[in-house]
């Protein structure tokens, strides 16, 4: 079908609004990072400049705790994804292979929990976490993470199990495979795509996540997330060069990361929403 | 026998963390709404006084009407919207894959950086958005001392760093409308609109819905957004529901009004959610019994 021209150009009218809504603001922020100081908000701001990384010289000197703060993160990342994955495959092969009206409403409260503001839960852990001397620790953190992703990660799993024949695991459990050596040995292989689209979602929210890290963690366990708001919005005035480029740092590497595994996300989100 | 606790012992593990990390501490926190108690101190028993002391500060009701704004604002901005992008790229776009990278990115996004990088945008006087309205001589962006221009930043915000969620599932549903509809309309002679409001628009009504439904649920939780904008400010004029229970919780240590807040929000969500779950209950159970 041809299109008319004016039609043409107003669609590459809307697509260059929809990239500068959605695209412009990383990309002017991730510059001004590479600016000097005075030239940080520079009006209009140059696309084309000499870059300096001295932002982000004076962003390890100043805030040494900035690294150690993003391994921080990585590791509650790693955890939670890996506790997230192994839970998520058992409970959807569950869902997947049996049915009753006990598992049924056991499904239905799973997502009723997850429809809870996880806010209101700070205020009863918090003395519990105290009272085990657990807070501020890495375990914390990946716990609450997981469960917060659990719900969505289990229908994801459950979806994806689904469309692996049941003879194949039937074959299995005849040549006298356990219930858990057919998950792992025949499952995980096949459902490999399910448990990216999991990993994916669990990962990205940790390494980003806010509330549960300002609350539950203050030096030990501190995130990227949580020192860059102490960045923003410490006592002394706000120094935007070395924030933009602590903010760059924290961002790049999911950046990168989710637009290489799109295909998972859009995947995930859209068996996730539909079917839980 | 062995074979029928099977499916049980292998949804324990996922049941035991949702019941012990969300499940109980809630029906503690309701217990809590009906007691007086703070750090090291035990829970008295003070009947209804919390939902009493809730309802009748003004700052609760202030954040309840501004939740209500915010949480309207961009449910239905980022539905808007992310019918629109999602249409534009149903029917073609030029390098899809990277346009589609673009659309996505805020997903990547942390809330945190989300606020950092729209400091830089509505930064007072030196900020790009600051600088573009008054270059074109339009009032300034006030949101530090005014409450709806902070709520309008807010709302923006929040559609920019959600869009790709909505987009996504608007887009998988536009894309797998069958063509044949399209073809029938095409030879009854339908006109562009005709086609998106009679055709499209009914085939992917479930979809908007359960988007819809899922962000009001989420949009419902706002914190991170207003706490490192406004911080709820000035004179609390710009919390929402969460900073609300937040700063009378964990800076006014009042847990017992903070847990009613809570029980206030829980049921304000299961409300929202209600509709939704009650249709998924329907469905499994027809398909399983």
């Amino acid at each position: 079908m041809r299109r008319p021209l004016w039609s043409s150009a107003l669609r590459l009218l809307l697509l260059g609004l929809v990239l500068i809504w959605s695209g412009l603001p990383i990309l002017l922020v991730v510059l001004a990072s590479l600016k000097p100081s005075r030239d940080v908000f520079e009006f209009p701001p140059r696309l084309l400049f000499r870059p300096t990384f001295e932002n982000y010289t004076t962003l390890f000197e100043k805030w040494p705790a900035f690294a150690p703060c993003l391994l921080n993160s990585l590791i509650i990342a790693v955890g939670a994804t890996l506790l997230t994955v192994v839970v998520c495959t058992l409970g959807g092969y569950a869902y997947a292979r049996f049915r009753s009206r006990l598992l049924v409403a056991s499904a239905f409260s799973m997502i009723f929990l997850r429809m809870l503001p996880p806010i209101i839960i700070t205020l009863p852990l918090f003395p519990v976490v105290n009272y085990l001397r657990v807070n501020d620790t890495h375990a914390v953190l990946i716990l609450l993470y997981a469960t917060f992703y659990v719900s969505l990660g289990t229908w994801i799993m459950k979806a994806f199990i689904d469309q692996v024949p049941r003879e194949v695991d039937e074959a299995a459990v005849i040549d006298g495979a356990s219930v858990l050596q057919t998950i792992r040995r025949v499952i995980v292989p096949l459902a490999a795509q399910g448990i990216v689209a999991v990993s994916v979602f669990v990962f990205i929210f940790s390494w980003n996540e806010f509330i549960f890290a300002f609350i539950f963690a203050s030096t030990r366990a501190k995130t990227g997330p949580l020192i860059l708001s102490e960045m923003l919005s410490g006592i002394e005035a706000v120094d935007w060069g070395v924030l933009f480029a602590g903010a760059t740092i924290q961002v790049l590497p999911i950046l990168v990361f989710t637009i290489a595994v799109q295909r998972f996300v859009v995947a995930g989100l859209t068996v996730g929403s539909v079917k839980g | 026998m062995r074979r029928r606790i099977v499916p049980y012992l292998l949804i324990s593990p996922v049941q035991a963390l949702l019941v012990g990390v969300i499940g109980l501490p809630s029906l503690y926190v309701f217990f809590l709404a009906f007691t007086k108690s703070s750090f090291g101190q035990h829970p008295v028993w003070i009947g209804l006084t919390n939902f009493s002391t809730v309802l009748a500060s003004k700052y609760f009701w202030t954040a309840f009407v501004n939740t209500v704004i915010v949480v309207n604002a961009v449910v239905y901005g980022e539905l808007l919207l992310g019918l629109a992008v999602a249409y534009l790229f149903a029917t073609g776009v030029p390098l899809r894959r990277l346009m589609f990278s673009v659309v996505l990115a805020p997903y990547a996004i942390s809330p945190v950086v989300a606020v950092i990088i729209w400091r830089y945008l509505v930064e007072p006087d030196i900020g790009f958005v600051s600088r573009v309205l008054s270059s074109l001589g339009l009032p300034a962006l006030e949101w530090a001392v005014n409450r709806w221009h902070a709520l309008g930043v807010i709302t923006l915000l929040s559609i920019w760093l959600h869009l790709p969620f909505t987009f996504v599932i608007l887009y998988s549903a536009l894309i797998s409308v069958p063509v044949e509809l399209f073809e029938a309309a095409r030879v009854d002679g339908t006109s562009g609109w005709q086609e998106f409001w009679y055709v499209t628009l009914p085939s992917i009504m479930p979809a908007v819905l359960v988007a819809m439904l899922f962000r009001y649920v989420f949009a419902f939780r706002i914190f991170t957004e207003v706490w490192l904008l406004t911080a709820g400010g000035p004179v609390r004029q710009t919390e929402v529901l969460a900073t609300f229970l937040y700063r009378e919780g964990f800076r006014y240590q009042n847990f017992g009004v903070a847990s009613a807040t809570g029980w206030l929000m829980v049921l304000a969500s299961i409300l929202i959610a209600s509709f939704y779950l009650y249709q998924m209950y329907r469905r499994m159970l027809a398909r399983d019994a």
